[in-house]
């Protein structure tokens, strides 16, 4: 079982092109858990090992997180390689629930940009510690005081440098480590060589500098430093220990130094996480337990307690199905019975596994602040297990239904079998994603919680399952419902051969505050016979399938039946399902039917000086302002704006603000349509119907 | 209860100058001591421009936006219940789309910003509002030329302002019946001044008005519930 002190779940962070995988590449290297350094866009062929895929080679980016781990020293690291793409943030959102903390990599010619602001904001909402590293520093106009400087003024961080550059672009020859007061230089092939050496006497200045600003940002986290300060040199333990505890508390941010691609600065850095990031119990994650409302519960982190994991991410490779879980408690054993709490369903650990990247290592048992795999495991991204004592999940169990949707087709018949293959793997990993045939037009119709969401299924399905598809324009997921109470009264009758149909049924709908539909039996001296009563019930849901304005879902109506009459021989379940159905429709267009549109909670974050332009983009998109943050120069405005106005905002935008600022959105509540727009998507629906009646 | 009787019978009515519905440019200040209730205050006098027809702009400087809008959302929760109002919920969507809410951190808000910012808006025709609340501006710091360049941007724009500001027990008794620190010395600068106050004898909270030059407030006795820290006349 793993020291849980000496353990480390990171992730590593950043913008698109800062080097991150490399750094990976090197870091897995250093800890000999690969005997080669590929490059990422590798003359090789081979590209780099967390790559796993394809897609992510050809691009140079990564996508899909992959947890690795390996050995540093005698700590045990877990890597989590998070996307650093704008478009794949859910992914990075899920790794960052299961980290406990990360390295921020920057471009020490970039320097922060807007994906490192918002991968930035999302460890702050995460509370993940954090430290950064500066890298690329062998590049003409590396510059890191000045994205130390960015640091403080973009991200708010608190940002300290442990390390000065010994030369920079193309002299980058090492560093000097302002805690042990060494120059450290990379020796070897590979760099795996490190000399200590003192410090260059052109740099004593620099360095004499940057240590008493680093002693000084330390000292407030501890008052035994801050006397040993006092007193005269303080020791390497004490100034490691208060950057610690600044790092832990997240309010100071350790800075430091290199080129993974020169192979420079790697192996500090991996000292560095050992030294300031928090292991698994220092961190508090919580658990909801399902038992009372979803309370929030501290997780114990102790392995003699009940198991608790969540299944984080899963991947279908090679090996067939790999589910990645991070244990917060408990221990969990080959051969060991565990339950899905989402499904109720029992299964037994087969294989376990320790993941690096492409290759893997069986081991017998797992314990609490762990991050393993198993296989064959049949159960969603998000999902928790417990031993199945106690009934607490990790993640909401709540939901949201999806508010938009695509028709898509098959190019050909092998196209058929793959895209079937792809959506029976996405609506595993991602809950939100939903497929169905729609039996009208037999096209196949994805959905879920955005344009975005689901371009990028689209694209792997393509990538991953070469499954080449035509896709429709994205339709918003309307709904109908009534806003006034309405009486019906419909008799079914038909007399035309064999045994006749008849039901009368009467009474009236109204709107329902709460919930989608509720059935209320007022039938008094059986005018209508107790064993149709459900069929009435029956009926009405069916009518309700498919409301009369745009053919939408109608919901929010409660439906009492009051009076009614039937027939000794003629009447039947048939025979009321369908004098229901006509009531329903009777009373529905005397309720004064709206139709209903998906509102999103929008929040646009950008550079203050784009502010008028995005407030006012919002509003051309019919949307309500709520308000504005600013902090310093940077704004977020946060609105609600309807779905269908939403369709290609992102290209909006990006024009709009020069590319820097973001979006990101969320299904609020569903509420009527403007007038105007109604009679358009009525109309719409009417001319859409009358082409397929013509089919 | 109907929309335009809630408005009459609001006794926010009289702190406002104008008429109702045509409450004209005023400055207005509301001080307490924490937790007296001068947010729940501004609110109800932002909901009063609303429900009026007016569109409302809520400064909030030091607080995040999603407290400010729960505020909205649980002080018109109390209007309702507390009058049975006809169709609430279309009259909260309504009055929701004419308000709108800036956040700003204490030290990125100055006057001149903020001026930018409703200048933006108003060219842009986002909003046209006629009243604006600033909740959490720092009057320690603030000199008598800046709220008044405020006062004549508000007056400018016709716009109806209200600030809230904290006061200090022993300033309060230091001053009497005057305007306590930190605001005696912009105290010129206001058509109205609200000092909120532990009620002597109950638990409810005083609304003592020192100072009053729309003259609507006459002799009443206005008050705040301690539960809702709703405005009601004398409890």
């Amino acid at each position: 079982m793993r020291d849980l002190a000496k353990a480390r779940n990171i992730g590593i962070s950043a913008h698109i092109d800062s080097g991150k995988t490399t750094l990976t590449e090197r870091i897995l290297f250093y800890t000999q858990r690969i005997h080669a350094i590929h490059e990422v866009r590798g003359k090789d062929g081979v590209g780099a090992t967390m790559d796993s895929m394809e897609l992510e080679r050809e691009r140079g980016i990564t996508i899909a997180s992959a947890a690795t781990f390996c050995d540093w020293k005698d700590y045990t690291i877990n890597i989590i390689d998070t996307p650093g793409h704008v478009d794949f943030t859910i992914e990075v959102e899920r790794a960052l629930r299961v980290l406990d903390g990360a390295i921020l990599v920057l471009c020490s010619v970039g320097g922060v940009q807007s994906q490192s602001i918002t991968v930035n904001r999302q460890m702050t909402r995460y509370r993940v510690p954090r430290m950064a590293f500066i890298n690329k520093c062998d590049r003409t106009g590396a510059n890191p005081d000045r994205v130390t400087q960015q640091l403080r003024d973009k991200l708010n961080l608190n940002a300290v440098p442990l390390q000065v550059p010994i030369g920079l672009e193309s002299d980058l020859a090492g560093v000097v480590d302002l805690v042990s007061m060494k120059a450290l230089y990379f020796e070897g092939d590979q760099g795996e060589i490190i000399r200590e050496a003192e410090i260059p006497d052109n740099l004593s200045e620099e360095v004499a500098t940057k240590r008493e600003a680093l002693l000084d940002a330390a000292s407030m986290f501890s008052d035994e430093l801050m006397e040993a300060i006092l007193e005269g040199e303080p020791n390497e333990e004490m100034i490691r220990a208060a950057i610690r505890k600044g790092t832990l508390a997240r309010e100071l941010t350790p800075v430091l130094v290199g080129s993974a691609y020169k192979n420079k600065g790697i192996q500090p850095l991996l000292d560095a996480v050992t030294y300031y990031l928090p292991n698994p119990q220092e961190v508090t994650n919580y658990a909801l337990d399902l038992n009372n409302e979803e309370a929030e519960f501290r997780v114990t982190n102790d392995p003699k307690d009940p198991l608790i994991a969540l299944a984080f991410k899963l991947e279908d490779g090679r090996y067939g199905q790999l589910t990645y879980l991070r244990t917060y408690q408990g221990t969990m054993r080959k051969g060991d019975s565990i339950v899905n709490i989402r499904t109720g369903k029992k299964i037994k650990v087969g294989r376990l596994v320790r993941m690096h990247a492409d290759q893997m290592e069986d081991i017998e048992e797992t314990g609490a602040g762990d991050i393993v795999a198993l296989f064959g495991v049949d159960c969603a991204s998000g999902d928790t297990f417990t031993d199945g004592s106690v009934n607490y999940s990790m993640s909401s169990m709540h939901v949201p239904a999806p508010v938009i949707s695509l028709a898509i087709r098959p190019v050909d018949n092998k196209a058929q079998g793959n895209m079937s293959k792809a959506l029976n793997r996405f609506t595993k990993e991602d809950p939100t994603f939903k497929t169905f045939v729609d039996t009208e037009t037999n096209e196949t119709i994805i959905s879920g919680m955005g344009e975005l969401h689901l371009e990028v299924y689209i694209e792997r399905m393509k990538r991953e399952y070469k499954a080449e598809v035509e896709v429709g324009a994205p339709q918003v997921a309307y709904r109908e419902t009534v806003t006034q109470k309405a009486e019906f009264n419909y008799t079914h009758k038909k007399q035309t051969g064999g045994s006749g149909q008849f039901g009368r049924v009467a009474g009236y709908l109204e709107p329902l505050e709460e919930g989608e539909y509720e059935f209320v039996d007022k039938i008094v001296g059986g005018v209508i016979p107790r064993e149709f009563i459900s069929s009435c019930d029956k009926g009405f849901q069916k009518a309700m399938a498919k409301g009369s304005l745009v053919g939408a879902p109608i919901t929010g109506i409660r439906c009492v039946i009051n009076d009614g009459s039937s027939h000794a021989v003629d009447s039947s379940d048939v025979a009321f399902q369908q004098a229901a159905l006509g009531a329903f429709r009777d009373g529905y267009l005397k309720a004064k039917p709206v139709i209903m549109e998906p509102i999103m909670k929008v929040a646009v974050e950008g550079p203050t000086e784009f502010q008028g332009g995005i407030m006012g983009s919002l509003n051309q998109r019919r949307g309500m302002i709520i308000g504005t943050t600013e902090e310093e120069d940077y704004t977020v405005v946060e609105a609600e704006v309807p779905l269908s106005e939403m369709f290609g905002y992102s290209t909006d935008l990006r024009s709009l603000t020069q590319g820097k600022a973001e979006f990101t959105m969320e299904f609020a509540a569903y509420r009527p349509v403007p007038k105007s727009v109604a009679e358009e998507l009525v109309a719409k629906a009417k001319k859409e119907k009358e082409q397929q009646d013509k089919k | 209860m109907l929309k335009q009787e809630l408005i009459a019978k609001n006794p926010i009515r009289h702190l406002k100058a104008g008429s109702e519905g045509q409450a004209r440019a005023q400055m207005g200040l509301v001080m307490a001591r924490a937790g007296l209730g001068k947010t729940a205050m501004l609110v109800q006098i932002a909901l009063d421009s609303l429900l009026n027809g007016k569109q409302v702009i809520h400064v909030s400087i030091g607080q995040s936006l999603e407290k400010t809008r729960i505020w909205y959302d649980d002080i018109f929760k109390d209007i309702v219940e507390g009058c049975k109002l006809a169709s609430p919920y279309e009259i909260y969507d309504e009055i929701m789309r004419n308000r709108m809410i800036m956040t700003f951190k204490e030290s990125s808000f100055s006057r001149a910003r903020l001026e930018e910012r409703l200048n933006d808006l108003v060219y842009q025709n986002l909003i046209r509002p006629g009243c604006m609340v600033v909740d959490g501006y720092d009057f320690t710091v603030v000199d008598h030329q800046t709220l008044q360049d405020l006062g004549e941007m508000a007056r400018a724009m016709d716009l109806e302002v209200w600030f809230s500001a904290v006061s200090h027990q022993e300033d309060e008794e230091a001053k009497g019946g005057g305007v306590p620190a930190p605001c005696h010395e912009v105290a010129d600068l206001f058509d109205t001044v609200v000092l909120l106050q532990p009620a002597a004898g109950s638990e409810c909270i005083d609304l003592n008005i020192l100072k009053d030059t729309t003259g609507k407030a006459g002799d009443r006795v206005l008050q705040l519930d301690p539960i809702t820290f709703m405005v009601k006349e004398g409890c």
